[in-house]
């Protein structure tokens, strides 16, 4: 080969490197634009299985057994139930598709997420259902997962992402075998495509969200639920309570403010109706009514995944519905495994750099260190010692009110035993083995009991 | 310049074992990573004499040229069949008695059982990355997941609570003609393996024995990395 031709399919390859990026971007921009037609019911009238959607569809099936066998789905038959009536009713009449049994379940995970099966398996996170704060706002959560099964986005997603893999492994291909300096720059191009492959493979799945955005207004105003609550949703979601919302480059949603603002511009004189305030507030009532149980759940579920900040800010929630003696129970386990702890994040921390760092030292150290490290400041002093004395004064009102729970005197245990006063967490524990003898931890507080009398005073 | 005939022999000998060695180390189908022991296992205070294994999370995919694809009833046989065989491994090699699995462990038990199980095993998900980070502090005693352990209501005689996590490759043929022309990892399993004090909820014992070739058909391989990976721990005086 000459070396001018050598050179200029250098020149070639490099400027494949550096163009391609950007007309993914530019492919993916203008398809942001494009607007999306709005005919209920999103169904893929033409969509035909294949082989490779077949194998996909065996696996979810799997998946949807593993979640079950792993104590992940909820087994409370009052939501279960409930959501089932909510998504079916969002469905048309008489539609059925090919390969698609319509579940919708709760998933104990605190983290507030949604997510749809290709199978028509619609699960919703314990932590997002405690978000919500009302039934059309859930509402919105699952037409936007039914959009997804009903135009089959799934199956679409992976077809594109093969092809994608498929084209990437061929350049590769390409690079390894073209000798010389223009193999290298092939090679090189090869190694950034992995980045071009997720940034137009997130641009496309942006997409398909953006249309289960839309759909979900569609849907919602035929379902007659008041289709701005999605877009009241969508601002829930957007409130950053444990500071874990990073922007990356490559995110498959798009951000929730590009979404509340297009969602806000697509309902435009579409929105019948402002739902007035007092109709909400029924709605609310109703809601929290049906969901107490499983928000109750998620407040336990978020203290044992170390989520401190969403267990107080649900407790709380749960406190101002009904103070009965679970809900301050656990309002009052929320102050006390917030510690040192701030109770909200302060502005800095919710910057995008600033969670990344919290991240990082969050993959680093263990909770026991944190907490430790926070002590030895003075606010975390400062924190600790307001957190202690309101959750004592909660586990105190938990007990005076009607129907006192037991676990309310294990708490305060809990509470003695960390601030030194021994005989005071001894007769705390020992109120709560009397009250609940057959309790599963029973055998870990006569531990505590026995470890708190050998050391002395 | 010259070197003497004795020189250039004794550096071809030295290069020729290099090389050896290397294809050795190279072709080794299973390869024991590090193990890591908490000061009173190493220092043999305490001795793990019975265990109960909770349900393996072993996750294998098939790489082709079109991007990974996911092998979930493969994954389930191979979480059983790395089970069945750690617990033979340590029975066999280390004397130690498996507790029968009970209800409450394989989470086959009602519902608060079953939560039970999956709150653990996810609280073990959440200290894996930090165990990975610094590995060697386990022999520090730095980890631990807390006494609630107590709460899961073992046999009382269990010492210890093992967690088994997993991820592997499987590669079609396509992907393996790839992976020769252009390089890049072949097929492999690599397990990370916790063994918990069934009472303090310390990390006593951390290894991520891995080995190489065919995940899903791996057994003598898999026996071969098992017992490597457990090759500190002290066994049970007979």
């Amino acid at each position: 080969m000459s070396n001018r031709k050598t050179q200029s399919l250098i020149v070639f390859a490099l400027c494949f490197c550096v163009v391609l990026p950007w007309l993914a971007r530019v492919a993916t921009a203008q398809k942001k634009t494009a607007p999306v037609e709005a005919t209920p019911p999103p169904v893929r009238e033409e969509f035909k299985f294949g082989k490779v959607d077949l194998e996909v569809l065996e696996q979810v099936n799997l998946l949807d057994r593993r979640f079950e066998r792993d104590g992940m789905v909820l087994e409370d038959e009052a939501t279960n139930t409930y959501l089932s009536k909510i998504g079916k009713s969002l469905i048309p009449a008489g539609l059925t598709l090919e390969n698609v049994t319509w579940k919708f379940r709760a998933l104990r995970d605190p983290q507030p997420n949604a997510f749809a099966l290709p199978n028509g398996s619609i699960y919703v996170t314990t932590g997002l259902l405690a978000l919500m704060d009302n039934e059309s706002q859930l509402a919105a959560v699952l037409a936007h997962e039914l959009t997804h099964v009903m135009a089959r986005h799934t199956y679409l997603f992976n077809r594109s992402n093969r092809k994608k893999f498929l084209t990437m492994n061929v350049i590769a291909i390409v690079g390894s075998v073209t000798p010389g300096a223009v193999g290298m720059a092939i090679s090189l191009a090869a190694s950034i495509a992995p980045f071009i492959v997720m940034s137009t493979i997130s641009g496309y799945s942006r997409d398909l969200e953006r249309e289960a955005d839309h759909r979900m207004v569609d849907m919602m105003i035929s379902a007659e639920y008041p289709a701005e609550e999605g877009i009241n949703a969508l601002k829930l979601l957007a409130n950053d309570i444990e500071g874990e919302q990073v922007h990356l480059f490559y995110n498959d949603h798009p951000e929730l403010r590009d979404r509340i603002a297009y969602l806000t511009s697509y309902l435009g004189s579409r929105a019948d109706k402002i739902t007035p305030q007092m109709e909400l507030n029924r709605e609310r009532t109703a809601y929290f009514r049906q969901m107490e149980s499983a928000m109750r759940h998620n407040v336990q579920l978020s203290i044992n995944g170390e989520r401190f900040r969403s267990a107080l800010y649900f407790a709380q929630r749960l406190v101002d519905f009904h103070p009965d003696s679970e809900n301050l129970f656990l309002l009052a386990e929320a102050y006390r495994t917030l510690g040192p702890r701030s109770p909200r994040l302060t502005e800095r921390e919710l910057t995008n750099d600033a969670k990344k760092d919290a991240a990082k030292k969050l993959e680093k150290r263990t909770d026991e260190e944190i907490e430790r490290e926070q002590l030895a400041t003075p606010a975390g002093q400062e924190n600790w010692k307001a957190h202690q004395q309101k959750s004592e004064e909660f586990y105190r009102q938990s007990l005076a009110a009607e129907n006192p729970v037991a676990m309310a005197h294990r708490g305060l245990g809990m509470l003695y035993e960390k601030l030194d006063k021994k005989t005071e967490a001894v007769a705390e524990y020992e109120k709560y083995l009397e009250l609940a003898p057959v309790a599963t931890d029973h055998d870990r507080i006569q531990r505590h009991i026995e470890n708190l009398r050998r050391t002395p005073q | 310049m010259k070197y003497p005939h004795s020189i250039v022999c004794a550096k071809m000998r030295k290069g020729y074992l290099t090389l050896v060695a290397g294809l050795i180390v190279a072709s080794t189908p299973a390869l024991a990573r590090a193990q890591f022991l908490h000061p009173r296992i190493s220092k043999k205070e305490t001795t793990i004499r019975n265990v109960v294994i909770l349900p393996a999370k072993v996750n294998v995919v098939r790489d082709s040229m079109k991007g990974p694809e996911g092998m979930a009833q493969e994954s389930d046989d191979l979480s059983g069949r790395v089970e069945k065989m750690l617990a033979d491994v340590l029975e066999k090699q280390k004397h130690v008695k498996i507790l029968n699995t009970t209800a409450q462990a394989s989470g086959e038990g009602d519902a608060q059982q079953r939560y039970s199980i999956a709150d653990f095993q996810s609280k073990f998900d959440d200290l894996l990355p930090r165990i990975m980070k610094k590995r060697s502090d386990v022999k520090k005693a730095r980890f631990t997941m807390g006494d609630e352990v107590l709460n899961l209501n073992l046999d009382k005689s269990a010492d210890a609570i093992i967690f088994i996590r997993g991820n592997g490759q499987k590669q079609t043929g396509g992907k393996t003609a790839f992976r020769l022309m252009v390089g890049g990892p072949g097929e492999y399993l690599m397990l990370r393996i916790g063994v918990i004090d069934a009472r303090t909820g310390e990390v006593l014992v951390y290894t991520d024995p891995t080995l190489e070739g065919d995940p899903v058909t791996a057994v003598d391989r898999l026996r071969k990395a098992l017992e490597n990976g457990f090759k500190k721990l002290p066994a049970v005086a007979m």
